[in-house]
């Protein structure tokens, strides 16, 4: 090829100009044998996207339809009972018809207040340290293997502990202190799982300012890590509440599943609304509207989860206008 | 008390990450009330070198000194120095501008409320100064109470710098501060800078060798010889002599922009 040496010569002359001389002696079989191969290629990429577009969007309509499914037969043979004041504020019954579930309403939000109280300093606490103070190390990842696997075991069995534990060996007997410990150990790995991904998202830099103005560890970790922080916490722990309202298993050896009484103190029975439900399903026939309740406590309990989720959603972007996040 | 004019003396100081040597033998007397500058290629350890004098380093895992880091003659490397204490004393400004996620007024009166001033008024007075000193006050005075975060880029920096100013502290280290910046912001902070100085010792790494040449006292040349090599000064002095009558070769290479 008579280029070569040209190109060579050109090479030493300013960049701009060698670009131009290189692109008017381009090979134009090489050109040809690229330019097909493209085309081809585009056409076999574009049926390809095609083709997982549809799948896609099959998979997650039919996912989303089966949801869909399940909360409107929920609200549909609930609604209309779980909306009456009546109901709602009604006291329950078991032996005649036309009981209402306020006090497994107010059960359910006692019991969700309770176990944050014990579950929030603890998972928040670890995750501080594991984020903030400690190295990577041994201890770090036994803590983190330890919290992964403990948020895969049924909550049932979480009951069961919780039972012997704290109802037989401690003695707290059916309350909803014995419930809000089993469920603070159950919800832990999640709460301190949360925490330490909406405080590993703070950047660093806020941490090397802080510290660089004379801040210790501790400080940088409560002035500005933590309140950084504070929307992935918060929706963490809305999440956490929703869970534990719609929590049966670990309720129904602990807690209890029916009361005529709104509980007072935390060592009293109580009647968490999912527990209730259950109960009255498989033990309710006492009364003859049994289906009526706990289909309308089920709408009703799922309104709530939905409100809280909602809120979770809210509440986040609420602080993340406020710290100028978002604009 | 230690009176010879110097802020900093560094003597044979070695950086280690882990097994890694980051810088080798540093040899460098930092003078009061003057801009030393630090420039050199990419990956010289002149980031590196500016950290170990507030001990940014310590946050790095097995980061490690050798030789001694002298601040008016107390070693800051000293089993019983208090870190804390340095940092009050030496500010650090970033390369890319970090205000907090809150107001203006927050984030300036951030160190003082650190040192456990509570008093309303005097809070106001330090904010006030501090963002005068940082040539800010003008242009934020009347949304003190707005997020930081909603100011463009030079005037972050400028927040930042108040925010050390806020602490009074006696040296400010600036790593890059202007790489993120404009032209015109970036000016304003050089003016800044040459205002500041005849209060603080100012310490200012950059890659840009006409801001080192228009603004500095002192210059401080680092440089690497192979990759994985250790980063050493090749030459310090005169900020004029460095940048007109280099002694070394690769200096003056390096000034005149044929390498790095």
């Amino acid at each position: 090829m008579s280029t070569d040496l040209k190109t060579g010569v050109e090479i030493a002359r300013p960049s701009v100009e060698v670009v131009g001389d290189l692109c008017e002696f381009k090979d134009s079989r090489i050109e040809g044998i690229i330019q097909q191969s493209i085309a081809r290629n585009e056409k076999r990429a574009h049926f390809y996207d095609r083709v997982a577009t549809v799948t896609v969007w099959t998979l997650s309509i039919i996912g989303l339809g089966i949801l869909a499914f399940i909360i409107f037969v929920i609200l549909y043979r609930g609604i209309a009972t779980a909306l009456t004041p009546g109901f709602i504020f009604g006291k329950p019954q078991a032996l005649k018809e036309g009981g209402g579930i306020w006090p497994m309403i107010v059960s359910s939000f006692y019991l969700a207040l309770l176990t944050i109280a014990i579950v929030l300093p603890l998972g928040v606490g670890a995750a501080v340290y594991l984020t903030e103070f400690s190295r990577e190390g041994r201890i770090t990842r036994l803590v983190r293997f330890g919290a992964d696997s403990l948020s895969t075991v049924p909550s049932v069995v979480f009951g069961i502990f919780g039972m012997v534990l704290f109802v037989i060996y401690f003695g707290l007997g059916y309350s909803l202190l014995a419930g809000a410990f089993t469920l603070a150990l159950l919800n832990m790995p999640t709460v301190m799982r949360t925490t330490e991904e909406a405080i590993k998202a703070v950047p660093h830099s806020y941490r090397e300012a802080c510290l660089s103005l004379g801040a210790s560890r501790w400080e940088t970790a409560k002035k500005i890590v933590l309140p950084s922080a504070m929307p992935g916490i918060t929706t963490g722990v809305v999440l956490t509440v929703g869970r534990i309202v719609g929590e049966s298993a670990a309720v129904l050896y602990t807690v209890g599943l029916f009361v005529r009484k709104v509980p007072v103190s935390p060592l009293q029975p109580a009647a968490p609304m999912a527990a209730n439900i259950w109960h009255m399903y498989t033990e309710g026939a006492l009364v003859s509207d049994w289906m009526r309740v706990a289909n309308g406590e089920a709408a009703f309990l799922l309104l709530v989860v939905l409100v809280l989720n909602l809120g979770a959603r809210l509440i986040a972007r609420i602080y993340q206008k406020r710290l100028g996040m978002v604009s | 008390m230690h009176e010879n004019g110097y802020k900093f003396e560094l003597e044979e100081m070695d950086l280690y990450y882990g097994d890694f040597k980051v810088l080798e033998d540093v040899n460098l007397e930092i003078k009061k009330c003057c801009i030393t500058s630090i420039i050199g290629p990419s990956g010289c350890g002149k980031s590196s070198a500016l950290r170990c004098l507030n001990r940014m380093n310590d946050l790095v895992d097995g980061a490690r000194i050798e030789g001694s880091v002298v601040l008016d003659g107390e070693d800051i490397y000293d089993r019983n120095y208090s870190v804390v204490g340095l940092r009050k004393r030496v500010g650090m400004v970033f390369q890319k501008p970090n205000p907090f996620p809150k107001t203006i007024y927050d984030n300036v009166a951030f160190g003082p409320r650190l040192y456990g001033i509570r008093d309303r008024e005097t809070l106001d007075g330090i904010v006030e100064e501090s963002l005068k000193s940082a040539a800010l006050f003008e242009e934020v005075k009347d949304k003190l109470r707005t997020s930081a975060l909603a100011l463009s880029g030079g005037q972050q920096q400028r927040l930042c710098i108040a925010r050390v100013l806020a602490v009074q502290p006696e040296v400010i280290l600036l790593d890059e501060p202007c790489s993120a910046l404009d032209p015109i912001a970036t000016q304003r902070i050089e003016d800044l800078l040459s205002d500041l100085k005849t209060r603080y010792t100012i310490v200012i790494v950059t890659h840009n060798m006409q801001q080192a040449a228009r603004l500095s006292d002192y210059t401080a040349f680092f440089m690497i010889e192979e990759q994985g090599d250790p980063g050493k000064i090749v030459e310090y002095g005169d900020t004029n002599t460095i940048f007109t009558k280099p002694t070394d070769e690769r200096t003056e290479r390096y000034i005149t922009g044929r390498f790095g």
